[in-house]
């Protein structure tokens, strides 16, 4: 296991990769410290931090473009440069196989995204304190394990992985929540806010969206999480491996 | 051969893709020792060890490797090496670390040692602290061969192990497969170069078009090759002079004047007619201008060895 997870960091970490994926999740850091900095004493900074930036910018745009830029990879480069074949033909089970993927991309992503909802929370959410952190931790902790899980199982299902994962982001959870609110409930971004909001309403108020159940989100986050990962080992037992 | 005990057994097995048959209906054993199965392009050859190494199901029959099925398997991989055709690597790993990956995903113990071994076993101990990215073809597939022998397996299946080898590579190649034959395992090599397994293989397995056109001792096979008639094509600058005499020579059957003029030579023993064409140039003052062997596909050799059987 520790050799697998070792190698998949090493395929995710490319010195390129990674310079793009922290200059992305600095972009709402950096918005956040310049909106405290310029509007000290505005009365909406509250709201503009949490709707905007953090829910509008880190949780909906930032967080799977990361997540899916690591985790469609985790499996997709084996099938594209056929060293899959490498990998099966150890006496690992399928199960541990997809364990290592999954973490490695958790590994890289998580700190990433957790780390920069952090500062957000601290910089632009007036006492927001312990509990705000936590929750903050908690909610991107949730949601990039379950886009992880989503994201891998594409990568070994379709060699057009990142088209599924642009047309679920953009399509299902950008315009499809927008019109139909129940669509809300299947969506990995509105558990994520969810669970934010279920796990500190005071540092992440509603300001008027209609954010899902906190544990809707978690029963959400549980299933899809569970049920990927478990697609993705059968997968992975009954394909011909090239 | 019936006393000794099958470590591999392939038992009418199957395999398409939608209304593709890649492997139709194809049984045979494999004992310890090396095995050669052979085929052109196309013929099944990667399905079939695909199936036997677990990488694929079948569709029809039964694969058995040390008795076991190898499908959804892996604890067997304890016990098996494979070698799959593509050359793929992860080119940013040395090869020390890519036998290294090896080890450690089988739980090599004492890994230092066995690692060592391995890459000494392919002659690439100086080469194995450089990036496989920047191997040439042939060390990459002999750093892939140490990694699949690392775990010192019972049973190795190595798909076309030798392409991108160089001559010199290839005769240790075949030292060390015939050392490891001669400790007691079993290996099976892919090829659609007869003559890579020529030296090698005890016997073969033939495959055509997905199926099993021949098996058993290579001797006894490739006699039944050598027997089959030739088509030679000569061209001379006397053919009608050359003919008279071709016709007298006991290697040839036949002779027949082609629309094009040139002379269309049937022969059971090339190697005599060889000979034989060019003294009877010499005594017949014609100069040869061409001499082209036809018919020298494997696709015609294996095609013949099929009408045979």
């Amino acid at each position: 296991m520790k050799a697998l997870i070792k190698l998949s960091l090493r395929q995710m970490t490319g010195r390129r990769r990674l310079a793009v994926l922290a200059l992305l999740v600095a972009l709402p850091i950096v918005l956040a410290v310049l909106m405290k900095v310029l509007n000290t004493n505005d009365p909406q900074l509250h709201e503009e931090v949490v709707n905007g930036v953090l829910g509008g910018m880190l949780i909906s745009v930032i967080m799977p473009i990361v997540v899916m830029a690591l985790a469609t990879a985790a499996f997709g480069n084996e099938l594209e440069d056929r060293t899959l074949n490498v990998l099966v033909l150890k006496p690992i089970p399928r199960v541990t196989i997809v364990l290592a993927k999954l973490s490695g991309s958790i590994i890289v992503a998580a700190p990433l995204v957790v780390i920069a909802g952090i500062i957000i929370t601290l910089v632009g959410i007036e006492g927001a304190g312990l509990r705000g952190v936590l929750a903050a931790m908690a909610a991107l902790l949730a949601g990039v394990i379950a886009y992880a899980t989503v994201f891998t199982w594409a990568g070994l299902i379709t060699s057009k992985a990142l088209g599924f994962a642009l047309v679920y982001v953009v399509l299902w959870e950008g315009l499809l929540t927008s019109f139909l609110t129940g669509v809300r409930y299947l969506s990995i971004r509105w558990w994520t806010l969810g669970i934010l909001h279920g796990a500190d309403s005071n540092a992440f108020p509603n300001f008027g969206q209609n954010n899902i159940e906190l544990v809707a989100a978690i029963v959400g986050v549980a299933v899809v999480t569970g049920g990927f990962f478990y697609l993705t080992v059968r997968r992975l037992q009954r394909m011909d491996v090239p | 051969m019936s006393s000794r005990q099958a470590t591999i057994e392939v038992n009418a097995v199957s395999k398409w893709y939608g209304s593709v048959v890649a492997v139709n209906d194809v049984s045979f054993q494999v004992y310890p020792g090396i095995t050669g199965l052979l085929g052109p392009n196309g013929a099944g050859k990667t399905t079939l060890l695909h199936m036997m190494a677990g990488l694929a199901g079948v569709s029809k029959g039964e694969v058995k490797v040390l008795g076991q099925t190898p499908r959804n398997n892996p604890e067997l991989y304890r016990r098996v090496g494979v070698q799959s055709e593509h050359e793929a690597v992860y080119s940013f790993l040395t090869g020390r670390q890519f036998v290294e990956l090896s080890a450690d995903l089988h739980g090599v113990p004492d890994k230092a040692d066995a690692i060592q071994r391995a890459i000494q076993s392919v002659n690439l101990l100086e080469a194995q602290h450089r990036p496989m990215g920047t191997y040439s073809r042939g060390m990459r597939q002999r750093m892939r061969l140490a990694a699949s022998l690392v775990h010192d397996p019972d049973v190795l299946i190595l798909d076309e192990p030798l392409n991108g080898t160089d001559p010199r590579q290839r005769i240790e190649f075949n030292d060390l497969m015939k050392r490891l034959a001669a400790a007691g395992k079993t290996i099976l090599i892919s090829s659609h170069i007869l003559e890579e397994v020529e030296t090698l293989a005890g016997s073969i397995l033939l495959m055509v078009t997905g199926k099993l056109a021949a098996a058993g001792d290579y001797r006894a096979i490739r006699a039944k090759l050598d027997e089959r008639p030739f088509k030679v094509r000569i061209v001379s600058s006397d053919n009608r002079a050359l003919a008279s005499g071709l016709i007298g020579l006991a290697a040839v059957e036949s002779v027949a004047l082609d629309i094009d003029g040139s002379l269309m030579v049937l022969s059971r023993n090339v190697a005599v007619l060889q000979q034989s064409i060019a003294k009877l140039a010499q005594e017949k003052q014609v100069r040869l201008l061409r001499v082209d062997p036809l018919d020298e596909t494997l696709e015609s050799v294996f095609t013949y060895v099929v009408n045979r059987s």
